[in-house]
């Protein structure tokens, strides 16, 4: 059973569950005091020691039957059961005489099973699979493919014919006939369980193998590398260098914080505060301003900017301790709120899916026209506590500038700011129109690398 | 204290709260385990009220400690009265002249001052917040530590070093370690992200809004004198306006208020007219009262129901359209 756990850890981890040693040693307690004989208790006690983000909850639900439910392949039986001894005698006879001259040694082994009942655990099976065959070199997305492989290199259809051979070989002996169709159904029913124990542990197998391999590849740094370069980088190497960076701004942010002596005079902190100064106003006490910036941002989803998009979008969702409101907007040739999507999912997946969220093509982009639809729709996400971050190059196929609106959502905004990750000898040529945006911005900031990025967003905390 | 998790289940039942396998279960383990428990979901699901049973059941005294934006050691942990300090300094004048008394030198002074220095930094002069409270208990607690997500992320740092050892330095006095380990329940309405580092310290639950059944169950058990037909389409009604896009969907303690408002008007039938005057108890914004009262009146034009319930489908669907 412990085994059979750390492999249910172990996939959940190939999945994207974050769990530590830690917490798979508090499963293994759990689930010695909640005990394995209520499934239900058994699966509480896993979900409650293992999943801490509600976001990981369906892929819990989603694995947990695979492993300890009901289509877990059904146990081998032994055949024969409607047999005489004298019958049973032979059938052991024969099948010494065909497995001793049987090859290849893989389907020896797998006929052996099947006509005796006698299988393999989950881990001798992963393992006969990884010497006979080469299915688990593939990738997950594959398991099908991969577990008709193993299947062929096993050679697993010439099992029915040989156990035609077999019963041919009982039939010429004499096994009356009843008892020959029993033995075929009962030897037919363990093919069938041994084809599911080899389906379930490809996949197994092929999960693992890419949890390691992602554990073995070193985290580059990619900071200054340009952002068109990084478009194609994993998911997971993107999270790393992504929480890294966020680690490091949190700390510089809270430092920040606290030593900032920002905001009006606290009499009533600063009295209590140098009580134990008799009275004496050594240590003077501020009231703390709202540190925490309230953020939208509104980012170009274009097929240029979807990187530096899909990164920004990361970093803010990586602070969020620090920021008490966050609300995206993505725009293309429309603009779209896609706040939802970044609550039900995780900030990665979130982003391969906003594009779909607004319409658009190459070359129509319309900034002028989405921002008339925010000032229309959106102007509740802005406030006066609100920073508002544009994330775009600033062009525009489509529609004329639109400073009125652009001049709206200022007026409302305690500051607007924009990224560009364009250099600014471009800004104002051609379609592009952020020489007219620009001036009305309070900062702008060219990002074309992570480390730009980072003091930018640095920037909004200050 | 429990042997298993239907012990766990009982007891709670016997507190009329109604705890799902999942709850029981997570309850149970950190009995056995001493962990904290970390629960989630959004308001008004009944997070706090299982701290509120779990005490009650175990007869454990319940220590709370509401959590909000900069909230810092000296509210959660101690802080000492130095008006009180002061105060025995004054009154105590006579008594230190006494002391200082025949002292030739100045360092001779200093040093007996030293001497006494105890008296002034002891546990008399300290006020102890409900951290430190829950860890000076005599007799055993359970400490409730609510929407921790609405303290900052040095505060949770800190939390961590009480939460994995259960002792604490206080510089003046040395370190105090609990005398019981605390049970501690965490609650997070999930407006930020906590620290790996502290939901690898608890066991996690989730509580999501109950199923239509396990809401009935409620609603009899909180709102007895409520006719069960009536009981039946109130919970209906709540179910359904969670499907719908509101901004604030309405959770368990709004729908047994709910129940409670419609026994204290002495209704027997729920009618269109009856929820038109009583949503507002459910729903707290004046745009979702809106979006219910539209769904409820288009759904009387195209088919027009018993008692007149709003019909989830096309409110959303029109809604996701947009």
């Amino acid at each position: 059973m412990d085994q059979r756990i750390v492999d249910f850890i172990h996939a959940l981890r190939a999945k994207g569950v974050r769990i530590s040693v830690a917490e798979s040693i508090d499963a293994m307690r759990c689930v010695e005091i909640a005990g394995v004989a209520d499934k239900q208790f058994f699966r509480s006690a896993l979900r409650a020691s293992l999943v801490k983000e509600p976001r990981d909850l369906p892929t819990f639900d989603e694995l947990f039957p695979r492993f300890f439910g009901l289509d877990t392949p059904p146990p081998l039986q032994q055949p024969g059961g409607g047999m005489s001894p004298e019958e049973r005698e032979k059938l052991a006879q024969m099948l010494q005489q065909m497995l001793a001259s049987l090859s290849p040694e893989q389907l020896r082994r797998l006929f052996e099973m099947m006509m005796t009942g006698q299988g393999m655990s989950g881990s001798q099976m992963r393992q006969f699979i990884d010497e006979h065959t080469t299915a688990t070199q593939m990738t997950t997305g594959f398991q099908p493919w991969a577990t008709r492989r193993a299947m062929r290199e096993l050679q697993f259809d010439r099992l029915e014919q040989l156990l035609q051979e077999l019963l041919q070989k009982l039939r010429e002996a004499g096994v009356s006939e009843a008892a020959l169709r029993q033995l075929e159904q009962e030897a037919r029913e363990n093919r069938e369980a041994l084809a599911q124990q080899i389906g379930r542990e490809v996949g197994n197998g092929l999960q693992q193998r890419e949890a390691e391999e992602r554990r073995r590849r070193p985290v580059e740094d990619l900071q200054d590398r340009p952002f068109e370069e990084l478009k194609y980088q994993d998911d997971d190497d993107m999270r790393a260098v992504i929480n890294r960076l966020a680690a490091q701004l949190r700390t510089r942010v809270a430092l920040r914080q606290k030593r900032a002596n920002k905001g009006a005079l606290d009499a009533k902190s600063t009295i209590r505060a140098n009580l134990r100064y008799s009275g004496v106003p050594l240590d003077i006490r501020h009231r703390r301003k709202h540190l925490k910036p309230r953020i939208t941002v509104i980012c170009d989803v274009s097929g240029s900017m979807r990187a530096v998009t899909g990164f920004m979008l990361m970093l803010v969702y990586a602070l969020q301790d620090q920021i008490s409101r966050t609300r995206p907007f993505v725009y293309y040739r429309t603009i779209a709120d896609v706040q939802a999507d970044f609550q039900q999912l995780r900030p990665e997946e979130a982003i391969r899916v906003v594009p779909e969220r607004v319409q658009g093509g190459p070359w129509q982009t319309s900034l002028g026209s989405c921002l008339e639809t925010f000032t229309r729709d959106h102007l509740d996400a802005v406030d006066r506590r609100t920073t508002v971050i544009f994330l775009g190059d600033g062009d525009d196929h489509m529609s004329p500038p639109n400073p009125r609106a652009f001049e709206t959502i200022k007026r409302r905004a305690h500051r607007v700011v924009w990224f560009n990750p364009e250099p600014p000898y471009r800004w104002g040529r051609e379609d592009n129109h952020m020489h007219i945006y620009a001036p009305m911005c309070d900062a702008v900031h060219h990002v074309s690398n992570l480390r730009q990025l980072v003091a930018a967003v640095d920037g909004l905390f200050s | 204290m429990f042997n298993t998790i239907g012990d766990v289940k009982t007891a709670l039942s016997a507190q009329r709260y109604i705890p799902s396998d999942e709850i029981a279960t997570t309850v149970f383990l950190a009995e056995k385990l001493g962990k904290p428990i970390l629960a989630e979901g959004p308001a008004g699901v009944g997070k706090t009220e299982l701290a509120k049973v779990w005490a009650a059941a175990t007869g454990r005294e319940l220590i709370r400690l509401q959590c909000y934006e900069g909230l810092d050691e000296t509210k959660a942990l101690y802080e000492w009265e130095y008006a009180k300090q002061l105060l025995y300094t004054q009154l105590l004048r006579d008594k230190l002249n006494d002391l200082l008394a025949g002292v030739t030198s100045l360092a001779e002074a200093a040093d007996r001052l030293a001497a006494e220095e105890d008296v002034f930094f002891s546990s008399r002069f300290m006020l102890p917040r409900p951290l430190l409270k829950a860890i000076t208990s005599e007799r055993p607690v359970t400490l409730l530590i609510d929407e921790i997500d609405r303290a900052d992320a040095e505060f949770e740092a800190f939390l961590l070093e009480v939460l994995s050892d259960f002792q604490v330095s206080v510089p003046e006095l040395g370190t105090i370690r609990a005398r019981h380990q605390p049970m501690v329940l965490l609650t997070s309405n999930n407006t930020r992200e906590l620290s790996e580092a502290l939901k690898r310290r608890c066991l996690y639950l989730h509580i999501d809004y109950p199923t239509a059944e396990q809401e009935l169950q409620i609603v009899n058990l909180k709102v007895p004198g409520l006719p069960p037909k009536l009981a039946q389409q109130a919970v209906e009604l709540v179910q359904r306006l969670r499907g719908m896009d509101l901004k604030k969907h309405p959770s368990v303690s709004e729908t047994i208020d709910w129940a409670r408002a419609l026994l204290e008007l002495n209704i027997r039938h729920l009618d269109r007219a009856t929820i038109e005057n009583t949503l507002n108890v459910l729903l707290k914004f004046e745009g979702d009262l809106q979006r219910a009262r539209r769904a409820m009146v288009r759904d009387e034009g195209t088919r027009r129901d018993e008692f007149g319930r709003l019909r989830r489908d096309d409110e959303s669907g029109r809604f996701r359209g947009n």
